[in-house]
């Protein structure tokens, strides 16, 4: 199915997933976070907080779509369209279990689509539907994935990146220290979570990440 | 859009595989379909949809979507179901247009009032009597309860809690458009005869 290829401007390349910790009522980490955002450093944010119901993540995305953000940051909640549309977002990301981009362009046109993938399946999948951007991991160990077994290694992801043309981005235990590694596989950009959480290495690690991912 | 005669509303139930009660809930003859599963991932769900939205047309009846009005708007559904801790029914309304059915679940009349303020189509009202399918936060409202908000709004009122054989008739007395079940179909030994018993007993009523 034909649909308005990807923005004429290109993606950013540092992708920020928020906590998944965020209290329901007052967006406390994500909200400092973005207002810490160099004003020349644009980037994926990924409002993920799969605790909140419905009316809360609605008044979450409603608080940061305005916040005044770097140009050409853009605006991604997990999964669900309908609060990308309620809250003018610029996209949504699908876990792999989620309704496919194909399934759900047709209700959003303008809305970017990009998909988790784990597997060689997965990809393919991403790819017949027709997502965006690709986001790959665990590619380091991380905490929070050693339930899932061993992470998937950047021989996997320099393999992911050689069969797509879409760009990937390199999720799970990224550090500045290892992001370079990444790229050089051939990764679009870096993908992270936990690294930003701490408020007084955040302007920091944003900025060593952005001289990284645009040598 | 609403069925103008007293209806049955089958919510699909978390122990069954949601096509095969729906299915079984039409041939019944439910003429609203509620898929609803908290828990299930967005691919499932919509594939569920997609299968549940074709049973319906074939018996001419309406699928609505619990909570998830992407999900709706993806599969094609005729609406969308919204409890409190949803979208607001103006928000969904804006990016679902006029053309889909919006419910609401309400469980006392400011949030009824509320609901038709809000454009919604119709609203569920409960629970009328003691259930266990969904944990509730306070008592049963009672028939008087659903007679009262009847009076006060215009909107089609859906019945649900505690909704059986027995009770059912009367709620459409007390001015219910309609009566919504989960346990009473899906957890009955003949879930179509079930939902075939509660359908004649309501429209039995009317006539």
């Amino acid at each position: 199915m034909e649909h308005n290829k990807l923005p004429l401007t290109p993606l950013p390349r540092i992708f920020l997933i928020s906590s998944g910790e965020e209290d329901p009522d007052h967006s406390i980490r994500l909200t400092r976070q973005l207002s810490l955002l160099p004003r020349s450093i644009s980037c994926m944010v990924q409002i993920r907080e799969k605790q909140l119901d419905s009316r809360q993540l609605l008044t979450l995305a409603l608080e940061v779509r305005n916040i005044e953000l770097p140009e050409g940051t853009l605006l991604l909640v997990n999964e669900r369209v309908d609060i990308a549309l309620a809250a003018s977002l610029d996209g949504v990301h699908l876990p792999e279990n989620a309704c496919s981009p194909d399934k759900l362009r047709p209700v959003a046109p303008k809305l970017i689509f990009g998909c988790s993938v784990h597997s060689q399946k997965s990809l393919r999948l991403a790819e017949e539907s027709e997502a965006d951007y690709l986001l790959f991991g665990p590619v380091f160990d991380t905490p929070s994935k050693r339930r899932y077994g061993a992470p998937q290694g950047l021989v996997r992801l320099g393999e992911l990146c050689r069969t797509t043309t879409l760009p990937v981005f390199a999720l799970g235990g990224i550090t500045p220290e290892n992001a370079s590694r990444c790229m050089g596989e051939g990764a679009y950009g870096i993908a992270a979570l936990s690294i930003f959480q701490d408020p007084s290495q955040f302007v920091e690690t944003i900025e060593q990440f952005y001289h990284i991912v645009f040598p | 859009m609403i069925p103008f005669l007293p209806f049955l509303c089958v919510i699909t139930d978390k122990a069954l595989c949601p096509v095969s009660l729906a299915e079984k809930a039409l041939e019944g003859g439910a003429a609203m379909i509620q898929l609803r599963h908290k828990s299930a991932s967005g691919g499932q769900l919509f594939s569920w949809a997609i299968e549940i939205v074709n049973c319906c047309k074939r018996y001419n009846a309406l699928c609505i979507i619990n909570d998830r009005v992407d999900i709706a708007m993806a599969s094609k559904a005729d609406g969308v179901h919204l409890g409190q801790q949803d979208m607001p029914a103006t928000v969904a309304r804006k990016i679902m247009g006029k053309n889909t059915i919006i419910g609401v679940s309400t469980s006392s009349i400011e949030e009824a009032i509320l609901a038709e303020k809000d454009g919604a189509d119709y609203i569920g009202f409960g629970h009328i009597y003691p259930t266990l399918s969904k944990e509730k936060g306070h008592s049963p409202l009672g028939p008087e309860a659903l007679q009262e908000v009847s009076k006060l709004i215009s909107l089609p009122i859906v019945a649900i809690g505690g909704i059986s054989l027995d009770n059912a008739a009367s709620l459409i007395s007390c001015g219910a458009s309609g009566v919504a079940v989960i346990s009473a179909v899906s957890r009955a030994v003949d879930p179509s005869r079930a939902a075939q018993m509660l359908v004649s007993a309501i429209k039995k009523r009317n006539s």
